[in-house]
Parts: C-alpha cells; structure tokens; sequence
C-alpha cells in the first residue's frame, strides 16, 4: 500500500488554538505532511459533520479536526459541542459500515507547535497505511 | 417517566373510532378544549388528512386511526402554530410517533404547545402508504380487520418493529385501548393539562390499567425482539460502502423523504443551498477519478448529511419511506442509524420535554475514546525561543 499514493487530508483547524499551533509548527520548521490542506474555522464546535462527510465523500483520504483542549476554549465551549458532533459523525460512520479510521479529532494548543507536527505526521502515516479513500473511484456515488 | 398505573375509564360503546369520538364529542360540549385537530375522511372522498374541527357534530368524519399517515400530525401542529400560540384551546389527537416529533419540534422551538393539548392513542400501525393508493377501499377494510385485532402483517415494515406504538410519557393525556371485553376507552391523564380534561369531565383517574399494562409491556417486548432482528438482517444488506451504495442507487433525487420529515425542519435544506453547488471543473476531477460521475451527485452524501443531521431525533415514524417513490427501505437504515445515536447518547427522542437534544448539551468528561489520546501523540511543551 501507499505505492506512489499521495494522501489528501482536510484539517479543520481552530483559529485560536490548533491554526495558531499549526503556524508555530511552521514557524520552527517542523517538517508538516505536504497532503493536508487546512481549512480555518472559528472554532472546532462550528465543525459540523456534514462538512466532515462532504470531504469524505467527495474524495478525501483522512480529516482531521483540530481544536483547544478541553477547558481551554476560546468560547469556554465549543470543543465540547465539538467531541459531541465527532461522536455523533463517527457511530453513524460506524453503523454504516463506513471507514471511520480516515477521521481524527485532535486537541493541539496555540503553544503545541511540536505535538501539532506530531498528530499531523502521525495521522498522515495512519492514512497511507489506510491507503486511497475508495469512494473516489465509485461512480455511483 | 410512564404514568401512574391509574387512568380513567370513558364509558362508550362501539369500535374503537366511535368510542374515541364519543369522548371528543363530550369534552367539546362541556368545553374541555375548543377544537380537534386530528386526521378525518374529507366529505366525499377516501382520503384522510389533519383538520381543525370545532364542531361536534363533524366529529363524525373523523379518524383517530386512519389506514394510514398522510401526512406527520407534526407537521401538521407545526404548520398551525408556527407563527405562535392561538388564544382556542386545541386538543391534538395524534399517533405515539407524531407525538414524539411534536415533542422535539418542540425543543427545537417550531411548535408551541401552549394551548395545544397533546393526546395520544394506542396505534396498531399504518398501512404503506402506496398500497393504500391503489385501492383506498380494500386498504380501509383491511385495516378495520387490524384494528378489530386481526392479523398485522400488512402494516408497513418500520410499525412492525415499532415498540413505542403506546404511552410515551410526554403527552398530556394518553387513550389506552383495552380488550374487547372492556366497556370503554381508557384515559390516562399525563400532566395537569391532561388532568383537567378528567376533572372538565367529571371523570376520576381511579380505574385499575394494570390489564391493559401488562398488554402494551408483553406486545412491547415482542416487538424490541423483532426489531433486533430486523435491524440485524437489514445490517446484512446495507451495511458497508457497495452495499449502502445498492440500497440508496434507487434514489431519483426528489428529496420527498426530507419534505415529509417532521423533524426536517429548516426552511432551506443545506444540501438544496449554494453550498452543495460545485464548480463544472470539480465534478470533472471526480468524475476522471472514478471513471464517469453519477448526476446529479452526490446522491449518498444526501442521504448520510440528513442521518447526520436529524438522526437524533428520528422518531421511526416511516413518513420518509412511504414517501419515496422508488421503495428505498429509507425509514429502515434511518431508524437503525436513529437507534445506534441515540442509544449512544441515551436518547430518547420525544420521551420528555425537559430533555434537552444531545448536541445541545455537553459534559466535560465524556467520549474520550473519540479523541486523539496524549498517549499516542505526548503533548510537549515547546520552547518558545525554539
């Protein structure tokens, strides 16, 4: 697996914690999958899981959602409607017998430059192990 | 949460139509509330819808169970209350699932129950719709039988694995329908609403229901066992991506699941917005990935975004299903991927008003098992001169 297979990931990330987390990663130099595409949100809470599904439907080989640790958010809490949502995305996923390995939800903080470059690689290595999302070759779909 | 084993026995001969209808007629008379709303025969026709009925004597057209639901009651209380309460008392006489919907219509604030009085009634099912169309007449008798206690097999697929087709708890008063032998209908007031509508007819909540009990409990635990199995074989054949893929590949994109869903509420569905429109260039690039690209797309996307979306409070009431006209078992995977929600948020969708919908609230210690855990990844703290 993972032959010549470049992974897309969408990340959504939060503005105030997981964004800033990433460009500190980039700041240092940290070395960030190439494949992750970031898309800023205000906060993780306003991920709704449609989004999530759009992106996994449509093509994308893993999401991530990236947001302030629990206790820390920027609207004292959004991360918690956040985690709800994921787990709500993920039984559904997993009652449709849906791959739900392609998803991740992360809590990095604005000072975690490292621990964002690590969840990212980390989840980047899961995808390629995962390989291509099959549901960008189904026609039907 | 289930009322008092007590209720009160309204005195009334006949099937159970006529019974529930003398029990209206009487509590219109003696002013209990001003108006019905409830399904009934328009004049003229087989056809059953919701109507507003004031007068006791058009009581006559009415149906407390028709052959089948046209139409969601709650959609219907929705549809009269949205601009606000009236100043007319309302008693809305509806099926266990319609009044479920209602109750989450209500805590997503687009109904309100203020003066409505919300009455539930024992319901042995409905027949899909499309069966019914083809031969209103037969339909009718057909379901006279099931009412009379016949054989129920003719009753669409998502009532015959109903097990909340009885008292749910969230209504004002609910009309438990007892054995034959019974003289009656039963009324099982649910809140001091329902209460007052004993006291306006000067009936006392002392009658014994515990006969009447132990039938809905032993019908109940017949029906959870054939729903496990049911949801069971239906996991067989749709789950995973091909298999889901078949079961929705008869979708022709007419979205009348989510114009008869009561719980799809909002006025501009997101997947019928801008935000589902995507450049010519985009389709290309799937459709040179796939080999060819199904159009209009996005067909499952549709499907998966409404269980996202209103699967919590999905209350299995099949509007969906008899409304597609290609017999996708819609209703079905919508009420497995229902139950697994909310068995996962111990949910109950219209099982009380005060209970707030899940992604509403939160606790801060709860579903770590679906975050990223610090063990895999150690957060460090990182030296910000680094």
């Amino acid at each position: 697996m993972g032959e010549g297979f470049t992974p897309r990931i969408v990340g959504f990330l939060c503005n105030w914690c997981s964004y800033a987390g990433a460009d500190l990663a980039g700041a240092a130099k940290l070395e960030i999958p190439a494949s992750l595409s970031v898309i800023r949100v205000m906060c993780s809470g306003r991920v709704d899981p449609v989004l999530v599904a759009t992106a996994l439907l449509q093509g994308a080989d893993g999401v991530l959602i990236a947001g302030c640790h629990p206790g820390d958010c920027h609207y004292r809490e959004g991360n918690y409607y956040a985690r709800r949502r994921f787990a709500l995305l993920k039984k559904t996923l997993e009652t449709l017998g849906l791959d739900t390995e392609r998803l991740m939800l992360a809590w990095v903080s604005a000072s975690e430059g490292q621990r964002f470059g690590e969840v990212a690689n980390q989840f980047a290595g899961q995808i390629m192990e995962l390989g291509p999302n099959p549901m960008k070759t189904k026609i039907s779909l | 949460m289930a009322p008092d084993d007590k209720g009160a026995l309204f005195p009334a001969e006949g099937g159970v139509r006529e019974r529930v209808i003398a029990f209206l007629q009487k509590a219109i008379s003696q002013g209990c509330f001003d108006a019905v709303l409830m399904p009934a025969k328009a004049p003229g026709t087989d056809s059953f819808a919701y109507s507003l009925i004031g007068d006791g004597q058009l009581l006559k057209n009415a149906y407390p169970l028709p052959p089948v639901m046209s139409v969601q009651g709650a959609k219907a209380i929705s549809s009269l209350t949205r601009s606000g309460k009236g100043k007319k008392k309302i008693a809305a006489l509806i099926r266990p699932c319609e009044l479920r919907a209602t109750v989450e219509l209500f805590k997503l604030g687009q109904v309100d129950l203020e003066n409505i009085w919300l009455i539930s009634i024992d319901c042995p099912g409905a027949l899909p719709l499309a069966e019914w169309a083809k031969d209103p007449k037969k339909a009718e008798d057909a379901f006279a039988e099931i009412l009379k206690g016949g054989p129920s097999e003719s009753i669409r697929p998502i009532c015959q694995i109903c097990d909340k087709f009885s008292t749910t708890g969230a209504e004002d008063l609910h009309i438990g329908v007892p054995g034959k032998e019974a003289s009656g209908i039963l009324l099982i007031p649910n809140s001091p609403k329902g209460e007052a509508i004993l006291d306006c007819l000067g009936i006392a909540a002392g009658e014994d229901i515990s006969g009447w009990k132990d039938q809905v409990d032993k019908l109940t635990g017949a029906r959870v066992e054939k729903k496990r199995q049911a949801q069971k074989e239906l996991e067989a054949k749709s789950k995973g991506l091909d298999k889901l893929l078949d079961t929705f590949s008869k979708c022709i994109n007419c979205h009348n699941c989510m114009r008869v869903c009561p719980i799809c509420y909002c006025r501009q569905c997101f997947f019928e917005s801008d935000n589902m429109q995507f450049s010519f260039e985009d389709y290309l690039k799937r459709a040179e990935a796939a080999g060819g690209l199904r159009l209009p797309p996005d067909t499952l996307l549709f499907h998966i975004g409404r269980m996202l979306h209103m699967s919590l409070s999905c209350v299995s009431c099949g509007a969906c299903e008899d409304a597609c006209p290609t017999a996708i078992p819609v209703a079905q995977v919508f009420s497995l991927v229902g139950n697994r929600n909310q068995e996962a948020f111990d949910y109950i969708p219209g099982r009380s008003r005060d209970e707030p919908p899940p992604l509403r609230v939160y606790q801060e210690e709860e579903f770590e098992e679906v975050e990223q855990s610090h063990a895999a990844v150690p957060a460090k703290q990182e030296a910000r001169d680094g």
